[in-house]
C-alpha cells in the first residue's frame, strides 16, 4: 500500500487507552459483569491493566486468533471492508502492510470486529492481539519519512488575505470564486484544491480589481494646449510650439470642462526684458480678467504661472493677455506664451494608496520608466512570489510592462498590468516547492519555512520580517522559528487561524446552511447564527491568545456572550451587543461541547440527535469515528416495532437491539444522550415534549454518568487521547495534506513534548512546527 | 437566511417570463450567426440535471413499458407528456461499493456521468474519470465561447469529509474534465449572468476591447513562467500544473472569439439577476433560465446542473417538510418519511417542469428549443434508504437528434446507464467507442 493512500491513522496505544475510557465494550466476566452492574466499572479497569503486563507471542495471540476468528469471512473474494485475510500469516506481513494491520487492531481493540453475534476472543486476547500488533508497528521517528506536500493553490481565505497584505486592500474578491474542495476536513489540501478554467477566469478578473485597488488612478486630466496652438488676438505670431506677442495681445486656449469642481490653470510664459518693469499677463476666462501676473521669467527659461478657479461642465475659453507693451532705445518688451494648460478637477485626486507609496513614490519622465519599473516590480515580485524573483522571470514581467506602456494609458496603468501578470503568476496563485533528483528528502529552504509559517498561522503571505529572517538564512535556526511562531501567534493576523482551522475542525462551517423548523423555533435567525459563531470564535481565540490548555475546549469555568446569546442560555445581566467574558459555572455549560453553535449543527431540523452529537465526539473530539451506517439499514425488521408513541430515546433502544447497528449505536447513543438537557438549537431544557428530559447513559465500558458535566469529566480523565487527536488534525491543516501511516511517530512526540506544559495550545503549535513533515519534504523527482 | 425576498419578476423584468421571450427571440440571430456569417443549423444541446438522494422509485416508474403514463412525481409534468422518456433498468455498477464500504452519496456523484469506480481518498491522490459532459465539451466547445457551463444550487463542501472517507471533491462534482479534476459549479445566478455576458455598462465595453488585449499579454506571460516552473516541480506537483495550463488555455481561446459578446451584452444588458434568491425552488427556476439563455445565445452547447449535492439535508419548510432531506431519504419504509420523500421528489419535477416548459417556448428553426436539446434529469442512487445504484431514475427529455419522447423505456436490468451517454454523443456528432463502463449503445430510443 502507498503512502499516499493516507489511511486515516490512530495510533493502536490510543485505542488501548479508549478500553480505559470505557467507550469500548470489553467483553467481561459474569463475576465482572456483575461488578460492573453495581455501578463499578474500576474493577474492569484494573483487570485490563493487569493482563496488558503479560508479553503476547505472534503464534499464539495474533495468528491463531485470525485464523479462528476473522478468516471465515475475510478470505472471500471480496471481503468486507477491503480487508483480506488468509490462513499461515507470518510476522512480515504485517509489518509489510502497516496501515491496514493498524486498522485490524484498532476494530478489534474497539470491538467492532468481530461482528455482536459471531464468535470473538476473551477481552484477554483482545487485549494481547493489539498489544503485539501495536509493538510490532513501533516506528523509528529517525527513519521515519516527512512526506510530501503536494503543490497547494492559495484558497479563497488565502487569496483573500494575501492580497491585502499584499497591497493593502481591503476588497475580498476571492467571495465570489468558486468553493475550494475540502478534503479531510480542510479546504486547505493540496491534493484536492484544483484549477479549472472558471477559476482562471475569476483570478484574471481579480487581479484587475484588487490592482484597480491599489493604484487609484485619479479621474483628474491635464489637458494641455501648445502656445502655437492658440487663438490669436492682437499683434502675435505663432512660433514653432510657443506663441509670440511683439504687442499687445491675446493668446486663448479653448477646453471642455465634463465634472464641475476646482481647477488649476498653468500658464507657461516668459518675457523678454526691457525697461522699468516686467512683462504683465492679464489671465481671462470667457474675456474676464481673473487675475494679472507679472512675468519674470526671461524667454530662455519660462516659468508656470498658476491659477485655481472653480468651474463648471461646459466649454471654457482661457486666455493670457501681455498689456504692457515697451519699447524704447531700441529695447523691446515682449512676452510669449509655451502653453496654457487646465487640470482638474483637483478635489477628485484620491489619497494615494499605501501600494502606490510604496511602488510608485512618483511618476517618473518617460525616459526612466523602464530603469523604474524594473526596480519596482522586482521588489513586488520578491514579495508576491515570496522568494526572490529571477532575473529571466524579471525579463519576461518587463515585457509585459512594455506591452502595457506601449498603449498610452500612462505609467500606473502600464504598471497595473505588469502587477497583474504577477498576481496570475504560477509563483503566486501556489505555493511552490521545488523538486530535484536524486535526493530522498531535503529541508526547506527558509523562503518555504517563511511561506509554511505564515499560511499556516495567518492563512497568508509571509510579512518583511519573515522574508528578512529568510534572506539573511536566520529563519533556518529552530530557535528563531520558535521565535516567530509566538510573535505570530500573537499577532491580530492569527484570528485567521481560529477561524480556517479552529472553525473548520469544529464543523461550524456548516452552520449557516443549518436550517431548524422554523415555526418549532421562531427565534432562530441569522443574527443568532451569528452570534453563536462569534461566541465559539471568540472562545478558540482566548484559548490561542492566553496560550490556555486545550482541555478547555472540553471543560472551562467561561465562555463568551451578549445579551442576544445570554438570553438564549438563560442568563441574566448581559446587555448590549458586544461579546464579553462571563462565568458558565452553574449553568450547566462549559467548553465548546455545550455551545449553542456545537450543539446545532450536530441536530436535525425538527429535534436533537443523539447520535450525531455522539458522532461529532468521537470524530472531532477523540478522532474515532464509527463508520457510516451500511446499507439497506432501513430495511431492520424491527424498525417496524416503531409506534408513534415511542420517544426518540425508545426508538434509538430498539435500533441498538439489531446487532449490527449496536456496535456504533452504543457508543455513539450513549455520549449524545448526555447532552440531552439541550435542545435542537443549544437551549436548556428539562422538559422534552411534555416529558422530563433524561440525560443519563451508560457507556459501553459499563461506565454511568448523568448530563453532559459527568460525561466531560470522564472525558477529561485522558486528556492525551484528545490532545493527539487536535495535534493530527492541527497537523493536517499546517501541511496541507493527510496523515500517513509514517506520522504516527512524529505525532507521539508533539504529544509528548507537549504533555509536559499540560497540553498548553502554544506547545501543540510549536510541537507540530519542530515537527519533520513540516520542516522537510520527501522528494519523487522530476521525470515525469 | 435573509429575510429579503427576492422578487423574481423584478430580478428578470426584461429577461422574466412574460418579457423575456420578445428580448431573447431578437437575441437569436446573434447566436447563429457566427462564424462563416451564413445562418447555421439550430446545433443541438446536452444538459445533465441532477438530484441528491435518491428518488421514491415506486411514485416514479411509470407502471408498463411503452407509451408513458405520469405517475404521482412525474404528475408536475403533464402538458409535457410527450416532450420526455423515462428509463428504467439503467445503472451506475460503479457507484457501488466492490469492496470499498460505505460512502455511496459521494461515489454516485462522482460516478453518475463517469461510469467509473472512484477511488475512495479524502484528499490525496483523487482519481475519477472523464463525465460524458466534458467529453462532448472537449469535441465541439471550440464551437461556442465557454466549452460547457457548470451550475447548481448548492456551494461545494463546507466542512468535514464529505461521505465515509471520500473528499468533497466527489459528492459535489458531477461534471470531471480528467481524471483527477473536478469542474466545479458556480452557484450564484448573478456570477453566471456576469460570467456569460460581462458586468455590463457603458465604461466596461468602452474599456473591455483594450482589457482583453491586456489579459491576452498577461496570459502568454504567466505561461511562459508556468512551463519553467513545470520541469522543476515533482511529478505530482506538474500534474496540478496540468490543470493550470488547460485552464489558462482555454480562456485564451475564448478571447479570441470575443468580438460578438458586447452585442450579446448590450441585448441582455436590462436583467441581471441580484444574487441567490432566498426560495429553493426560485433558485433552481433562475439557474435553469441562465442555463436556457446560455443555450439560447450559442455562449455554450453542454451543461450539468446539480440541484444540490449528494447527502444534502436541505429542508423544504415552502412544501411543509421542515426534516432534512437526507434524513427523510432514509425512510426505513416509514410511511410519514415515504410521503416527504415523495413530495420533495415532486417538488424537484414541478422546478423541472418549469425549465422545460420554458425551453419548450422558444422557437428556434423549425421547432423549439426543447426540440434540439437532449437532457437527462435523475439521481445516482436510486433509493436514498438502500442506496442501490440499479434501476436509477433517469429521465430523458427534448427530441434531440430524433429522440423517441412519450415513452417509458425498460432495459435489462443493469445496463450501465453510460450506453445512454454514448448513444447521446453520437447524436451531438461525438464519436466514441467506450466512455467508464459503456459496452454498447441503447438500441431503439432514437
Amino acid at each position: 500500500m502507498s503512502r499516499f493512500s493516507a489511511i486515516r491513522m490512530v495510533g493502536v496505544g490510543f485505542s488501548v487507552s479508549l478500553i480505559t475510557l470505557g467507550l469500548m465494550a470489553p467483553v467481561e466476566s459474569t463475576a465482572q459483569k456483575k461488578a460492573n452492574q453495581k455501578g463499578s466499572a474500576q474493577k474492569s479497569q484494573s483487570a485490563i491493566q493487569t493482563s496488558k503486563a503479560t508479553q503476547p507471542n505472534f503464534d499464539s495471540d495474533v495468528k491463531a486468533v485470525i485464523e479462528k476468528y476473522c478468516v471465515s469471512c475475510h478470505s472471500d473474494s471480496m471481503p468486507p471492508g477491503g480487508v483480506a485475510l488468509k490462513k499461515g500469516l507470518s510476522a512480515g506481513d504485517i509489518q509489510k502492510n502497516s496501515g491496514t494491520w493498524q486498522r485490524i487492531a484498532k476494530n478489534v481493540a474497539m470491538k467492532h470486529m468481530p461482528p455482536e453475534g459471531s464468535p470473538a476472543p476473551s477481552q484477554d486476547q483482545r487485549i494481547k492481539f493489539v498489544n503485539w500488533i501495536d509493538g510490532a508497528l513501533v516506528q523509528d521517528c529517525k527513519l521515519a519519512d516527512p512526506g510530501r506536500v503536494t503543490l497547494r493553490r492559495l484558497n479563497r481565505e488565502e487569496y483573500n488575505n494575501t492580497v491585502r497584505d499584499l497591497l493593502g486592500v481591503t476588497i475580498r474578491p476571492a467571495d465570489d470564486f468558486p468553493s475550494d474542495d475540502v478534503g479531510y476536513g480542510f479546504d486547505n489540501i493540496g491534493d484536492v484544491l484544483s484549477m479549472s478554467p472558471l477559476l482562471m477566469e475569476k483570478y484574471l478578473a481579480a487581479s484587475d480589481k484588487v490592482m484597480k485597488d491599489a493604484i487609484r488612478a485619479s479621474r483628474s486630466k491635464t489637458t494641455q494646449i501648445d502656445g502655437s496652438l492658440l487663438k490669436i488676438t492682437g499683434s502675435a505670431n505663432a512660433r514653432e510650439g510657443w506663441l509670440e506677442m511683439f504687442s499687445v495681445a491675446t493668446g486663448t486656449a479653448k477646453f471642455t470642462v465634463k465634472s464641475p469642481g476646482w481647477y488649476k490653470i498653468r500658464v507657461i510664459a516668459g518675457e523678454q526684458h526691457a525697461g522699468p518693469e516686467f512683462a504683465k499677463m492679464d489671465l481671462k476666462v470667457n474675456q474676464d480678467k481673473v487675475t494679472e501676473f507679472d512675468i519674470k521669467a526671461p524667454f530662455a527659461k519660462p516659468e508656470a504661472y498658476e491659477y485655481r478657479l472653480k468651474l463648471t461642465p461646459g466649454e471654457w475659453n482661457i486666455g493670457g493677455t501681455f498689456t504692457n507693451d515697451y519699447y524704447a532705445d531700441k529695447k523691446d518688451r515682449n512676452m510669449a506664451i509655451f502653453s496654457i494648460s487646465l487640470s482638474g478637477p483637483l478635489e477628485d485626486n484620491p489619497i494615494r494608496t499605501e501600494f502606490q507609496k510604496t511602488y510608485i513614490p512618483t511618476i517618473p519622465p518617460k525616459e526612466q520608466w523602464e530603469s523604474e519599473a524594473r526596480k519596482q516590480l522586482n521588489s513586488f515580485a520578491d514579495r508576491a512570489y515570496r522568494r526572490p524573483i529571477t532575473k529571466e522571470e524579471l525579463d519576461r514581467l518587463m515585457n509585459v510592462f512594455s506591452f502595457g506602456a506601449r498603449s498610452g494609458e500612462g505609467y500606473e496603468k502600464a504598471f497595473q498590468v505588469a502587477c497583474q501578470a504577477v498576481l496570475c503568476n504560477p509563483n503566486f496563485l501556489y505555493r511552490v516547492e521545488l523538486d530535484s533528483a536524486n535526493i530522498k528528502s531535503r529541508t526547506l529552504t527558509p523562503y518555504e519555512t517563511a511561506s509554511r509559517l505564515s499560511y499556516f498561522l495567518w492563512s497568508s503571505t509571509p510579512d518583511q520580517t519573515l522574508l528578512d529572517l529568510a534572506k539573511n538564512g536566520e529563519l533556518s535556526k529552530p530557535e528563531i522559528v520558535a521565535a516567530q511562531v509566538q510573535r505570530m501567534l500573537e499577532d491580530p493576523k492569527s484570528d485567521a487561524l481560529v477561524q480556517n482551522f479552529g472553525l473548520q475542525w469544529l464543523q461550524l462551517r456548516k452552520l449557516p446552511y443549518f436550517e431548524p423548523d422554523k415555526k418549532m423555533f421562531p427565534e432562530y435567525s441569522a443574527d443568532l447564527v451569528d452570534d453563536m459563531i462569534q461566541e465559539t470564535s471568540l472562545y478558540i481565540k482566548n484559548i490561542l491568545r492566553e496560550n490556555r490548555p486545550i482541555s478547555e475546549f472540553i471543560d472551562s469555568k467561561y465562555t463568551f456572550l451578549n445579551e442576544n446569546m445570554a438570553k438564549h442560555y438563560g442568563i441574566a445581566g448581559i446587555a448590549g451587543t458586544d461579546f464579553r467574558k462571563v462565568s458558565t459555572v452553574g449553568t450547566g455549560r462549559g467548553g465548546v461541547l455545550t455551545q449553542a453553535a456545537i450543539l446545532t449543527v450536530t441536530s436535525n431540523p425538527t429535534r436533537t440527535s443523539p447520535t450525531k452529537r455522539g458522532r461529532w465526539v468521537l470524530e472531532q473530539i477523540l478522532g474515532s469515528p464509527p463508520p457510516p451506517p451500511p446499507p439497506g439499514v432501513g430495511d431492520l425488521q424491527d424498525e417496524k416495532k416503531f409506534t408513534a408513541s415511542m420517544t426518540l430515546r425508545q426508538r434509538l433502544e430498539e435500533h441498538r437491539k439489531n446487532p449490527s447497528c449496536a456496535t456504533c449505536h452504543s457508543r455513539m447513543d450513549a455520549i449524545g444522550f448526555g447532552f440531552e438537557n439541550f435542545d435542537t438549537v443549544g437551549k436548556w431544557r428539562v422538559q422534552d415534549a411534555g416529558t422530563k428530559v433524561d440525560s443519563s447513559a451508560t457507556l459501553p465500558g459499563g461506565r454511568k454518568f448523568t448530563g453532559a458535566v459527568e460525561l466531560k469529566s470522564i472525558l477529561l480523565e485522558n486528556k492525551k487521547e484528545f490532545a493527539r487527536n487536535f495535534a493530527e488534525k492541527l497537523l493536517t491543516f499546517a501541511l496541507g495534506r493527510g496523515i500517513y501511516e509514517s506520522d504516527k511517530c512524529f505525532i507521539d512526540e508533539i504529544v509528548k513534548k507537549a504533555s509536559a506544559s499540560d497540553y498548553k495550545f502554544h506547545s501543540i503549535v510549536q510541537g507540530v512546527v519542530a515537527s519533520e513533515p513540516f520542516r522537510k519534504r520527501t522528494l519523487e523527482g522530476t521525470n515525469p | 437566511m435573509s429575510q429579503n425576498q427576492i422578487d423574481r419578476r423584478t430580478l428578470l423584468k426584461g429577461l422574466g417570463t412574460l418579457m423575456a421571450l420578445p428580448m431573447l427571440e431578437a437575441m437569436r440571430p446573434l447566436a447563429y450567426a457566427s462564424g462563416s456569417g451564413a445562418i447555421s443549423a439550430v446545433p443541438t444541446r446536452m444538459a445533465f440535471l441532477f438530484v441528491p438522494n435518491g428518488i421514491d422509485i415506486p411514485n416514479w416508474t411509470p407502471s408498463a413499458a411503452g407509451e408513458l403514463s405520469l405517475t404521482p412525481i412525474l404528475e408536475p409534468l403533464r402538458g409535457l407528456e410527450k416532450d420526455f422518456s423515462i428509463m428504467t433498468g439503467l445503472a451506475q455498477n460503479n457507484a457501488s461499493a466492490l469492496g470499498d464500504g460505505p460512502g455511496d452519496h459521494a461515489r454516485s456523484t462522482a460516478a453518475w456521468l463517469t461510469g467509473v469506480h472512484a477511488k475512495k481518498t479524502s484528499g490525496a491522490d483523487i482519481r475519477n474519470g472523464i463525465s460524458v459532459d466534458q467529453v462532448a465539451a472537449q469535441s465541439i466547445g471550440n464551437k461556442t465561447r465557454f466549452a460547457s457551463l457548470e451550475i447548481g444550487c448548492e456551494r461545494g463542501g463546507m466542512a468535514g469529509d464529505c461521505d465515509s472517507g471520500y473528499s468533497c471533491a466527489y459528492s459535489s462534482n458531477i461534471s470531471w474534465r480528467s481524471e483527477s479534476s473536478p469542474v466545479p459549479k458556480e452557484v450564484n445566478p448573478r456570477l453566471v449572468f456576469e460570467r456569460l455576458f460581462g458586468t455590463g455598462g457603458k465604461e466596461a465595453e468602452e474599456s473591455q476591447a483594450k482589457r482583453e488585449l491586456f489579459n491576452k499579454s498577461i496570459l502568454d506571460f504567466v505561461l511562459e513562467d508556468a512551463t519553467n516552473l513545470k520541469a522543476r516541480l515533482g511529478r505530482r506537483d506538474q500534474m496540478k500544473m496540468e490543470e493550470y495550463f488547460s485552464a489558462v488555455r482555454d480562456i485564451e481561446k475564448r478571447l479570441i472569439s470575443f468580438e460578438n459578446t458586447a452585442r450579446l451584452q448590450a441585448a441582455a444588458g436590462l436583467g441581471k439577476p441580484a444574487g441567490i434568491p432566498s426560495d429553493f425552488g426560485e433558485h433552481i427556476r433562475l439557474m435553469g433560465d441562465m442555463m436556457i439563455l446560455a443555450f439560447q445565445a450559442d455562449l455554450t452547447r453542454v451543461c450539468t446542473f446539480m440541484f444540490a449535492n449528494d447527502g444534502s439535508n436541505r429542508s423544504y419548510a415552502q412544501i411543509g417538510v421542515s426534516d432534512g432531506h437526507h434524513d427523510i431519504s432514509h425512510h426505513g419504509r416509514q410511511e410519514d418519511k415515504l410521503a416527504k420523500k415523495k413530495k420533495i421528489d415532486t417538488y424537484h419535477t414541478t422546478q423541472l417542469a418549469y425549465i422545460l416548459n420554458r425551453m419548450k417556448s422558444i422557437k428556434e428553426g423549425d421547432g423549439t428549443m426543447l426540440d434540439h436539446t437532449l437532457l437527462v434529469y435523475g439521481a445516482g442512487i436510486s433509493d436514498g434508504d438502500r442506496h442501490n445504484h440499479n434501476n436509477l431514475p433517469i429521465l430523458l427529455a427534448g427530441r434531440g437528434g430524433g429522440l423517441k419522447s412519450g415513452q417509458h423505456f425498460m432495459f435489462p436490468e443493469n445496463t450501465p446507464l453510460n450506453n445512454l451517454f454514448v448513444t447521446m454523443l453520437d447524436k451531438v456528432g461525438v464519436n466514441v467507442e467506450k466512455l467508464g463502463d459503456s459496452n454498447g449503445k441503447l438500441q431503439g430510443i432514437f
